[in-house]
């Protein structure tokens, strides 16, 4: 990732604007700030075009009939971890997959409408990549907390 | 929790403002073919609702703390929610679940350096009352990340009318 994109105070204060309130007006913003809308709407492009910000609607998972949550730490073995992680983004449950640190490799986020389909997801869609070992689940009882203002804009995205 | 209805409307004014929510009602109502007024009484209801909600999304490149972490904390079942709430309230912690599974609570945090994640995770997190024990695993590389599917909290929508009170 090159870091040759620079940002300055003026930038920051206009992300912290928009984190506030994505849907705030150019002109809301350049009060707020004292700037001009013209000069708030040059430099939200800047840096959407340089991938550097995204200003979007996020909705619940349950918006999307996602009830139930789980985290899924994976063991592999007898073949490379990248491999068997590519594999399982193929599948729409798996909502984030990351390579990792520590006694398993991969560590994945699950999103399912309900408990049902779940056998199907493990024996017939995970059941079918060859190389892990096995798969270690945490059931999302209550979220607390959920604020991912920063993200990987360039890892794969999709709704 | 039972699922909220949602017609194909709302449906595409959520997926056109997940694509980009700067986009003017003006201009979502004459893609849809409907009234800027319909836009404005939907949006407004989706987000009374909790099902969606408009933030600014960085890439890790443009922030301090470009490294995830995943914290899985070991605490008694029944303090499960005192500590889950105090860590939520660390500023370096993006995410807490009270999960079922090989920990109590699943806590995500960004750092930018490991001194930073020892603060977190071996000095804030694991002195709480009630924590037995913290492990810590490192995102190395994010293969997939869908960052506009979230979970909105309770604290979320207080902060969303609390704007509209301004307003």
């Amino acid at each position: 990732m090159s870091n040759d994109f620079q940002i300055d105070d003026a930038d920051r204060a206009i992300v912290e604007q928009l984190r506030l309130n994505g849907r705030a007006t150019n002109q809301q913003i350049a009060n707020t700030l004292g700037l001009t809308a013209a000069t708030v709407s040059a430099r939200i492009r800047r840096m959407e075009d340089a991938n550097k910000l995204r200003v979007v609607a996020v909705s619940d998972f349950s918006a999307h009939g996602y009830n139930v949550l789980m985290e899924v730490a994976i063991e592999v073995d007898g073949r490379p971890a990248t491999d068997v992680v590519d594999e399982l983004v193929q599948f729409p449950e798996v909502f984030a997959a990351h390579l990792v640190t520590g006694r398993y490799d991969i560590d994945i986020l699950v999103a399912l409408h309900d408990f049902d389909e779940l056998p199907d997801l493990f024996l017939n869609k995970f059941g079918k990549i060859p190389g892990i070992r096995s798969m270690v689940p945490a059931i999302a009882v209550d979220v607390i907390k959920y604020k991912f203002d920063v993200a990987p804009i360039d890892a794969r995205e999709e709704a | 929790m039972s699922a909220p209805q949602l017609d194909d409307l709302d449906r595409q004014l959520i997926e056109a403002l997940a694509r980009d929510a700067r986009v003017s009602n003006r201009k979502i109502a004459l893609d849809l073919g409907v009234t800027e007024g319909t836009v404005r009484g939907r949006i407004k209801r989706l987000q009374q609702d909790g099902l969606i909600s408009f933030t600014a999304i960085t890439s890790f490149g443009l922030a301090d703390s470009a490294r995830m972490a995943f914290i899985g904390v070991e605490v008694n079942v029944s303090d499960v929610r005192a500590v889950a709430e105090r860590i939520a309230e660390l500023p370096a912690v993006n995410a807490v679940m009270i999960t079922m599974g090989r920990f109590n609570i699943l806590a995500i945090c960004l750092f930018n350096s490991l001194d930073n994640l020892l603060e977190v995770a071996s000095n804030q997190i694991l002195a709480m009352p009630g924590v037995h024990h913290v492990e810590t695993s490192i995102a190395v590389k994010t293969v997939k990340y869908n960052a506009r599917v979230v979970r909105i909290t309770a604290a979320d929508r207080a902060r969303i009318e609390a704007l509209d009170d301004d307003a």
